[in-house]
């Protein structure tokens, strides 16, 4: 019996404009998504890409936002990825850009990763603070992500994201 | 050769390679009209033409021509007679070949 691979692509909503968050939803993302997949390989990368096509996981304020596809079709879906120029809701565009963060087989890959990535991604933030307030909120989220490292052996399911 | 039956005005050779990127692009998207595709002959007599491509590209070719169903609104189809590597091999077709 041929098993049912998949594979789980993570990717970060990057937009200058900050009304962008407010439509990061699956629906309208998916939308994108699949309307760059069509434009980039047409009707048979459409329909082969869209057969197990699903928005796993959204995040807004991070703007991370995790995608599934067939093992088969990922490389269509991850090199239509930088055509998705805009995302469209309630009859108003924005433009944004998807980068590709990660691609794994499984959720549980994509989440230890993201994981990882939000620590690094705090620390970066720690380093281009611009005031003191800012840099407080962030040093207590680092440091509260950090202990609960120690305190439990097993991931964690919510990761602290510094606060915009 | 590629042999497409019609009724009415008959493309040329620009509109018969248009109809081809054509083809790609709806089936293969921005990726397949990108496909280097070479029309070596065509005569508007038979509608009949030899092309060329890259011989990964043979497959999105072929599919694309296949499902191409309409040409200025009316409908056609694609006829494959022939496809070898060998240019010199498209002089004589052993499809054609009668058994006396």
């Amino acid at each position: 019996l041929p098993a049912l691979s998949r594979r789980y692509v993570l990717c970060e909503v990057v937009s200058e404009d900050p009304r962008c968050r407010q439509c990061i939803e699956d629906r309208a993302l998916g939308l994108a998504v699949k309307d760059a997949i069509a434009r980039v390989h047409g009707d048979y990368g459409l329909a082969c890409c869209s057969i197990s096509f699903a928005v796993k996981y959204l995040n807004a304020y991070t703007g991370t936002v995790l995608l599934r596809c067939r093992k088969d079709s990922y490389r269509l879906l991850c090199s239509a990825l930088p055509f998705v120029r805009y995302l469209e809701s309630r009859a108003q565009r924005y433009p944004c850009f998807l980068n590709t963060l990660h691609v794994g087989g499984t959720i549980r890959t994509c989440q230890k990763f993201l994981i990882q990535y939000n620590r690094t991604q705090l620390l970066r933030l720690l380093q281009n603070c611009t005031n003191e307030e800012e840099r407080q909120c962030v040093q207590k989220s680092l440091l509260s992500c950090s202990l609960t490292e120690e305190q439990a052996q097993s991931e964690d399911e919510e990761e602290d994201d510094g606060t915009e | 050769r590629r042999e497409l039956p019609d009724g009415g005005a008959r493309p040329n050779a620009a509109q018969f390679k248009q109809l081809v990127v054509t083809a790609l692009r709806d089936l293969h998207g921005e990726v397949g009209a990108a496909l280097p595709v070479d029309v070596l002959t065509y005569e508007e007599k038979t509608l009949s033409a030899i092309l060329r491509v890259i011989s990964s590209g043979l497959v999105k070719l072929w599919s694309a021509l296949t499902l191409l169903g309409f040409y200025q609104n009316r409908r056609c189809a694609f006829r494959v007679l022939q496809t070898s590597p060998f240019l010199l091999a498209l002089s004589g077709n052993s499809r054609e070949l009668v058994l006396d």
